[in-house]
């Protein structure tokens, strides 16, 4: 992986001369490719689509459908299976609200998650709709088969888990937990927000029911986000949010829906975030995330090791950093994670992340209630930046030794 | 009940913490808003932060973490060690800095409540009344009169001259009276006496009293007029023309009235103050003993102790 070429395809960092970027967790960089075809969706045929007949219109429908078929085939799934959200926290929210409780009323979690995918559940069972139950982790945020095998039961009708976490960069063992799911009968919901952009995910082969991910953690626009379904388990669920094209027929006394993903896609669409989302997969797939995912691991070595030469530090979760892609939380003894944070921006125009991260149960459990500082790297980050990293937190570090 | 001092301990820590930042950034923030639109928003987030500290709740809006982590690795690129020491006792420079700012805050009020009232920023600081504020208050720097025309006393062909520049409506010209009387009633005989009038623009009446001394001179009654003038200062501030009449009155000067009207003393006056003006006075009263300056309510004082050393020698 050249990251020198890559850099040059992010204007940004033209712009923003000596911006050393760990905040890709939060969200990614845009490269020009994926900026070109968001735009060329509004310089040149900004039209509806699937509504009018118009050449324009027809090339809008064209370009959307085609972003659709990318990005359904950057997870290994199929056009139809891709429902556009605007972002991961929609298409979460989507499942489990939608989802039939009346058979098995218990959703299986882990504190772990972000509260994009907690906060849904919690309402849920607030409202008395359906339970939950927690797959138990520890100080070290692992999740662990047995401890999967232990909350997922016959009476469980969603088991709704990180792929990758936004604490600690950890994964979960998915295809364990949706073989476990499965065979107890419950359906499965992954959280992709955070291992979609980093790794090579096979939704087909996973066997997963739901994978929801947001298109701006991948290199594309904001705004923009995805839920793949399963076909049947897409049809399983009922109406989200419902309007202009989400029915085939309607009188006053009754609607037929349309078939997913048409039946949860109600108004207009975002074309252009959904054709620069297109874009961002095909320009990820040029690298190869095979290439992407390596390029990460030795860089998340690096991280970690960094991170622990800086005397008084401490890492939230495992240290272990082969269980980690690009990412680690930390905190520096007798500083706070903000003031590290804005240190860094100020010392060296390094951009980190502070705070619990819409996690906080997770960082909680951790032991880092009060929040951390968290770099998560990408593509266009090298070793050149964790030593400009490291060198800064050296500095800081020593303000409160 | 149980929670209270829990409570109570939670509120002085949120208190204690950077209630003081927030109170500086609110204050200079504001400030600055004035100015430019870009601090607007740092405002806004700072009155926020106050309000939240002020009800006892923790500030969650960041500024004060942010000014801390700025402030230190701004310093941190020039000093290190000074960022170190920034860092360290942060709280502390932050109560210092409070006092600096809540201090200067007083004495801009201070100096603008003078400028109304006084006329300048120092009001009467300085045992003096000031003319100047400019000019500076050294009395070294004075140059001493060139010629010795005024209200004269004692003896002409005396070696030493003490010449007073004074305002009657100055309360520290005032003070100094009895001291000057002293001079005069001690050393009359061995010292030449000359006093200038030289009215402060900022107090009333002071060129109208001047003149009306002129005026009870004519009539020989100058150092009887002088006298009462002092004694009716507050008088004379407060009613002008009427209580310089009232004065003139007691002494029965027949003339007073028509020499007030005249105007014949108008340009005596201004010689005068141009006199001052060209030996750089400040205030009010300013005593020259042989060219040798004393400025304040103990200028009299000090050129005693300059009378004696000269007699001595």
């Amino acid at each position: 992986m050249d990251v020198k070429k890559i850099k040059s395809d992010f204007p940004i960092f033209q712009k923003r001369q000596g911006l050393v970027y760990f905040d890709s967790a939060c969200t990614t960089l845009k490269p020009r490719q994926v900026i070109e075809a968001q735009n060329s969706y509004y310089e040149e045929y900004s039209g509806c689509a699937g509504r009018s007949a118009h050449s324009i219109a027809k090339k809008t429908s064209d370009a959307f459908e085609a972003a659709r078929e990318r990005v359904a085939r950057f997870v290994n799934s199929k056009g139809e299976s891709v429902v556009w959200t605007k972002n991961t926290s929609e298409g979460l929210n989507l499942v489990v609200r939608s989802l039939d409780y009346s058979k098995r009323k218990k959703i299986v979690t882990t504190r772990l998650e972000h509260h994009s995918l907690l906060l849904p559940i919690m309402e849920q069972k607030r409202r008395g709709i359906a339970g939950m139950g927690l797959i138990e982790t520890g100080p070290d945020a692992l999740v662990t088969e047995e401890a999967a095998s232990k909350a997922i039961d016959r009476e469980t009708a969603l088991v709704a888990i990180h792929h990758t976490t936004n604490t600690t960069g950890m994964r979960a063992p998915v295809e364990k937990i949706i073989k476990i799911a499965h065979d107890n009968g419950a359906l499965v919901l992954i959280d992709g927000a955070q291992g979609i952009p980093h790794s090579r995910f096979d939704f087909s082969k996973s066997g997963a029911d739901f994978l929801a991910f947001s298109g701006h953690k991948m290199l594309g626009p904001t705004g923009i986000g995805c839920l793949v379904g399963r076909q049947e388990a897409l049809e399983g669920l009922d109406t989200f949010m419902v309007g202009g094209e989400t029915i085939d027929t309607v009188t006053m006394e009754s609607v037929a829906f349309k078939k997913a993903p048409k039946k949860f896609e109600a108004g207009i669409q975002n074309y252009a975030g959904a054709i620069g989302l297109g874009a961002a997969c095909d320009y990820l797939s040029k690298i190869g995330m095979a290439n992407i995912e390596e390029h990460e691991k030795k860089l998340a070595a690096e991280l970690v090791k960094a991170i622990q030469s800086i005397p008084g530090s401490s890492i939230c979760g495992s240290p272990d950093a082969a269980k980690r892609c690009g990412l680690a939380s930390f905190n520096l003894k007798g500083v706070s994670a903000h003031q590290t944070a804005l240190m860094c921006d100020s010392l060296a125009k390094i951009a980190l992340r502070s705070g619990v991260f819409c996690a906080q149960p997770a960082m909680e459990s951790m032991g880092a209630g009060k929040g951390a500082v968290r770099a998560s790297l990408y593509i266009y980050n090298d070793m050149d930046d964790i030593k400009a990293l490291r060198e800064t937190l050296e500095k800081i570090a020593k303000l409160g030794n | 009940m149980a929670d209270m001092p829990r409570a109570l301990a939670d509120s002085k820590i949120i208190i204690g913490d950077t209630m003081v930042l927030c109170f500086v950034a609110l204050a200079v923030f504001a400030v600055l808003s004035i100015f430019s639109a870009k601090y607007r928003p740092l405002f806004k987030r700072s009155l926020q932060c106050v309000f939240l500290k002020a009800t006892l709740r923790p500030c969650d809006t960041g500024l004060d973490e942010e000014i801390k982590a700025q402030s230190i690795a701004g310093l941190m690129k020039l000093s290190p060690k000074a960022a170190n020491a920034l860092n360290r006792h942060f709280q502390a420079f932050s109560f210092i800095f409070t006092i600096l700012f809540f201090a200067s805050l007083f004495f801009a009020a201070q100096g603008i409540y003078n400028f109304m009232i006084y006329g300048n920023c120092n009001g009467l600081e300085g045992g003096f009344c000031i003319y100047s504020g400019i000019a500076g208050n050294n009395p070294s720097l004075l140059k001493p009169p060139t010629d010795l025309k005024g209200i004269t006393y004692g003896n002409e062909s005396a070696n030493i001259t003490v010449v007073e520049f004074g305002c009657y409506v100055c309360p520290y010209t005032r003070s100094a009276e009895n001291d000057v009387r002293g001079l005069l009633s001690k050393y009359g005989d061995r010292i030449y006496f000359v006093f200038k009038p030289f009215p402060l623009p900022n107090h009333p009446y002071s060129k109208e009293a001047a003149i009306a001394a002129e005026c009870a001179n004519e009539e020989g009654k100058y150092w009887e007029y002088r006298a009462l003038l002092f004694d009716n200062q507050k008088d004379v501030e407060a009613n002008g023309t009427a209580a310089l009449s009232d004065v003139a009155g007691r002494l029965n000067l027949s003339g007073f009235e028509s020499c007030m009207a005249s105007g014949r003393y108008d340009p005596m006056i201004n010689v005068s103050v141009s006199e001052g003006d060209a030996c750089g006075i400040y205030g009010t009263p300013t005593i020259f003993v042989n060219g040798q300056a004393f400025v304040g309510e103990s200028a009299a004082k000090q050129a005693e102790t300059r009378i004696q050393q000269l007699l001595a020698q």
